[in-house]
C-alpha cells in the first residue's frame, strides 16, 4: 500500500502544476475534483479508519469533495455562460517556477517534521503543504472570482489531508460537520458568483473595486 | 439540556424561511425565549446532553447573555425598521437573523475545538445573506469579500485546530479534543505544534474578529448590511471570534507559553488600533466610522488580553460594554440613514434639532465608545493601561494611549458635525418610539453596570480571567 499512496500523491503534486499553468476553468475544476477524490481515499489506503462507519464516512467525503463540490461550481459556470478562459496574474513561466519552488519548500519543510503516525509515507506532509500553499497561490494569482473559489477549495483539500491522516483523535461526526460547513460555504459562493455575473456582466474581481479605501 | 438554547432559534429560523409574513413575530418571540433560557443557564449551570462537544463556561456565559440581550432589543427595533424600509425578501432576512443567533449561541457553548470551528464558520454562512439584503452592486461586493476573506481566514483556523490535535498526538496526550480538557493537560502538549496551532488560530479567528491587517472585509460588510444586522455583526459576532482566540490563549497560558501568545496578541491589538486611527481621521461615511471603531475596540481587547492580569479583566469589561454601546450606535445609524437617505457624513447634520431623541442615543453612544466616563469602556481601558504599566509594557502602553487620543480626536470631529452642524435651519423629523428605546436600554445597561456590577457577574468575569492572572 505504501507505494500506491505515494504514487497517487505524486500525481496530486503534478496536478497542482496543471492548475497553476492552465488558463481554462474546466481543467481547474477537474483538478480540484481529482484532488478531492484523492484526499478522501488516502486515509482509507493508509488504514486509519477501517471500521464500517469509517469507510462509510470516507465514501460520503469522496462524494462531496470529489463530485458535489466540483459539479456545483461547474453548473454555476454553465448556467451563467461565463467565459471559460481565465488570465492568471502570473504568467506560465512564473507559475512553473513558483511550482518548483513550492514543491522544494514543501519537501524541505515536510522532511523536518518527524511524525510517527505517517513515517511510512514520505509524500504525505509535502503534498498537504503543497496543496495548502498552492491553493493560496491560485487564490491570489487570479482576478477571476471562480478561480478564487477553486483556490479556496484546494486549500481546504490540503487542510483535510492534514487533519485526517496525521491526527486520529477527532470523531467522524465532527469531521462531517466540517464537511457540511465547507459544502455550504461553496454553495453560497456559487450563488454569489451567479449574482456577480448578473450584476457586473463578468466575474473579474477588478470590477469589484468600489469599496476600496 | 443546554443545547436547546441554540436549537430553538435554529428551528424558528427555518420556520421563518418557509413562512413569509410571520418573521417579525418569530424574531421577537425567539429573542424573548432565548433571553429567558440564557438567564436560566446563569442560575443553574446545567449539564449538556453532549458533554464531549458542549460545555457551560464562564466566558461562554458572559458572551451568551450579551448576545441574548442584544438580540432581544435588536429584534424589537427590527420590527419597526422592517416596516419603514420595504425589503424585497423579508423572510430571508428574518430567517437568517434567527439562524445567525443560533450559530452564535452555539459558539458560546461549544467546548470541542472542531465544534467551535464549525460554529464560527456557520456564523459566516448564516450572516452572508444579511449583508446582501439590499441587493445592490456594493452590497454584493461586500458580501463577496466577507465570505471569501472570512472563509479563507477561518480555513487557517481549522488548520490551527488540527495542529493542536497534532500537539496532542506528538505529546501522547489522550484526552477529549476540548478546550477544557486541553487546558487541564496543557503541560504535556508538544509546545512546538501548540505554538504553530495558536498562530494559525489567531490569524484565522483574528480575521473574523477584525484584527488588522486581516480586517479589510469588516468596514464594507458593516456599512452595507442593514443597520440591525450591522449591530449584530459588530456587537456580538466579533465577540464570538474573540472567544475562540481567548480559549486558545488559555491553553497557551496553562502550557506556560503565555509570553509567546501574549506578545502576539498585543502586537496584533496595537496594529489594529493604529490602522483604525488612520482610517477614522479621514472617514467620510458614518457607518464605516463605526466599523473602524469596532476594529479599534477589538484591538483594545486583544491588547488587554495579551497584557494579562488587570488588563485581562479590563479586556472583558471592554468586550461587554463595546457590545452594548456599539450595537446601540449601529441601530441609531439606522435611524440617521432612514432620515437622511445617505451614508455620507457631509449629507447629515443638525441631528440635535432634527431628531432630538435619536440625538441623545447617538451622542451618549459616542461618549461611551470614545472611552469617556461614566460608561464602562472608560474603566476597561483604564484597567488595561494600568495592567500594561504594572507588567512593564511601557512602549505598548504608550502606543495604546496615543492611538486612543488620535481616535478620540477623529471621532469627536465627525460626531460634532453630525450632531450640530447647520442645526439652525434643521426641521424636526418623525421618530418612532420603538426605534429609540432599544438604544436607550442598551446604553442604560452599560451605565448601570459601571456603578453596580451584580455579584454573580463580577464572580463570572473573575472566573473567566483567573487563568490569565486577572485576579485582584
Amino acid at each position: 500500500m505504501t507505494h500506491l499512496v505515494d504514487t497517487v500523491l505524486s500525481i496530486v503534486l503534478l496536478s497542482i502544476l496543471l492548475s497553476f499553468g492552465s488558463s481554462r476553468l474546466p481543467v481547474l475544476i477537474r483538478v480540484i475534483g481529482f484532488q478531492g477524490i484523492v484526499v478522501s481515499i488516502v486515509p482509507l489506503l493508509i488504514g486509519h479508519n477501517l471500521s464500517a462507519s469509517g469507510i462509510a464516512f470516507n465514501l460520503v467525503t469522496l462524494l462531496i469533495r470529489g463530485i458535489v463540490i466540483p459539479l456545483s461550481i461547474y453548473l454555476a459556470i454553465k448556467k451563467v455562460a461565463i467565459r471559460r478562459e481565465v488570465e492568471p496574474i502570473f504568467g506560465q513561466h512564473a507559475s512553473m517556477l513558483a511550482w518548483l519552488g513550492l514543491i522544494a519548500a514543501a519537501a524541505f519543510i515536510g522532511d523536518r517534521f518527524n511524525l510517527p503516525a505517517i513515517s511510512n509515507h514520505v509524500l504525505l506532509m509535502p503534498t498537504a503543504i503543497a496543496l495548502l500553499a498552492g491553493g493560496m497561490f491560485v487564490l491570489m494569482g487570479h482576478r477571476n472570482a471562480i478561480a478564487m473559489v477553486l483556490g479556496y477549495i484546494m486549500m481546504e483539500n490540503g487542510i483535510y489531508l492534514v487533519g485526517t491522516t496525521f491526527s486520529t483523535s477527532v470523531h467522524h461526526i465532527v469531521e462531517f460537520g466540517i464537511l457540511l460547513d465547507v459544502l455550504a460555504g461553496v454553495m453560497i459562493m456559487a450563488v454569489i458568483l451567479q449574482n456577480i455575473k448578473q450584476q457586473f456582466d463578468g466575474v473579474d474581481t477588478s470590477l469589484l473595486r468600489t469599496l476600496k479605501e | 439540556m443546554v443545547e436547546i438554547v441554540f436549537l430553538i432559534p435554529f428551528l424558528t429560523g427555518i420556520v421563518a424561511f418557509v413562512l413569509p409574513g410571520k418573521g417579525r413575530t418569530l424574531l421577537v418571540l425567539t429573542g424573548a425565549v432565548h433571553l429567558i433560557l440564557s438567564l436560566m443557564l446563569w442560575t443553574g449551570w446545567p449539564e449538556p446532553v453532549f458533554p464531549a462537544y458542549f460545555a457551560v463556561t464562564p466566558e461562554g456565559l458572559l458572551s451568551l447573555i450579551v448576545i441574548s440581550l442584544l438580540f432581544f432589543l435588536i429584534s424589537i427595533y427590527t420590527t419597526a425598521y422592517l416596516k419603514k424600509s420595504n425589503l424585497r425578501s423579508e423572510n430571508i432576512f428574518t430567517g437568517s437573523m434567527l439562524l445567525f443567533l443560533s450559530t452564535m449561541t452555539m459558539v458560546t457553548l461549544s467546548d470541542h475545538i472542531m465544534v467551535m470551528w464549525i460554529a464560527i464558520e456557520a456564523t459566516t454562512l448564516a450572516s452572508a445573506p444579511l449583508i446582501f439584503t439590499h441587493r445592490t452592486a456594493t452590497s454584493l461586493e461586500a458580501t463577496w469579500k466577507y465570505v471569501l476573506i472570512c472563509s479563507v481566514g477561518i480555513a487557517l483556523a481549522l488548520l490551527g485546530s488540527v495542529l493542536i490535535t497534532l500537539a496532542m498526538d506528538v505529546g501522547n496526550v489522550h484526552v477529549p479534543v476540548s478546550f477544557s480538557a486541553l487546558t487541564n493537560s496543557a503541560r504535556q502538549l508538544d509546545p512546538l505544534w501548540l505554538k504553530a496551532g495558536f498562530v494559525f488560530i489567531l490569524v484565522g479567528y483574528g480575521t473574523k474578529m477584525g484584527l488588522a491587517p486581516m480586517h479589510t472585509w469588516l468596514p464594507d460588510a458593516h456599512s452595507e448590511a442593514p443597520s440591525p444586522a450591522s449591530a449584530l455583526l459588530s456587537g456580538v459576532l466579533l465577540n464570538c471570534a474573540y472567544l475562540g482566540i481567548f480559549k486558545t490563549h488559555k491553553i497557551m497560558i496553562a502550557a506556560g507559553l503565555e509570553s509567546f501568545s501574549g506578545r502576539i496578541l498585543m502586537v496584533f491589538g496595537l496594529i489594529s488600533m493604529l490602522a483604525a486611527a488612520t482610517f477614522i481621521l479621514k472617514q467620510t461615511e458614518y457607518k464605516r466610522l463605526l466599523a473602524y471603531s469596532s476594529i479599534e475596540n477589538m484591538g483594545i481587547i486583544a491588547f488587554g488580553t495579551g497584557v494579562g492580569g488587570l488588563g485581562a479583566y479590563g479586556a472583558i469589561l471592554c468586550l461587554i460594554h463595546h457590545s452594548l454601546i456599539k450595537s446601540s450606535l449601529f441601530l441609531t445609524s439606522g435611524n440617521i440613514l432612514l432620515a437622511f437617505g445617505s451614508r455620507l457624513i457631509e449629507d447629515t447634520g443638525g441631528l440635535v434639532r432634527r431628531m432630538p431623541r435619536t440625538f441623545i442615543a447617538f451622542f451618549c453612544g459616542f461618549i461611551g465608545i470614545a472611552g469617556l466616563p461614566p460608561f464602562g469602556i472608560f474603566i476597561g481601558e483604564l484597567l488595561i493601561v494600568m495592567g500594561a504599566f504594572s507588567n512593564g509594557h511601557y512602549v505598548g502602553a504608550g502606543i495604546f494611549i496615543v492611538s486612543l487620543c488620535v481616535i478620540f480626536a477623529g471621532f469627536t470631529n465627525h460626531a460634532l458635525k453630525i450632531s450640530f452642524e447647520g442645526y439652525r435651519t434643521a426641521v424636526r423629523m418623525e421618530e418612532i418610539a420603538s426605534m429609540v428605546w432599544p438604544q436607550y436600554t442598551l446604553l442604560l445597561t452599560s451605565l448601570f453596570l459601571c456603578f453596580w456590577v451584580p455579584d454573580i457577574l463580577s464572580r463570572t468575569i473573575t472566573q473567566a480571567v483567573t487563568v490569565i492572572g486577572g485576579v485582584f
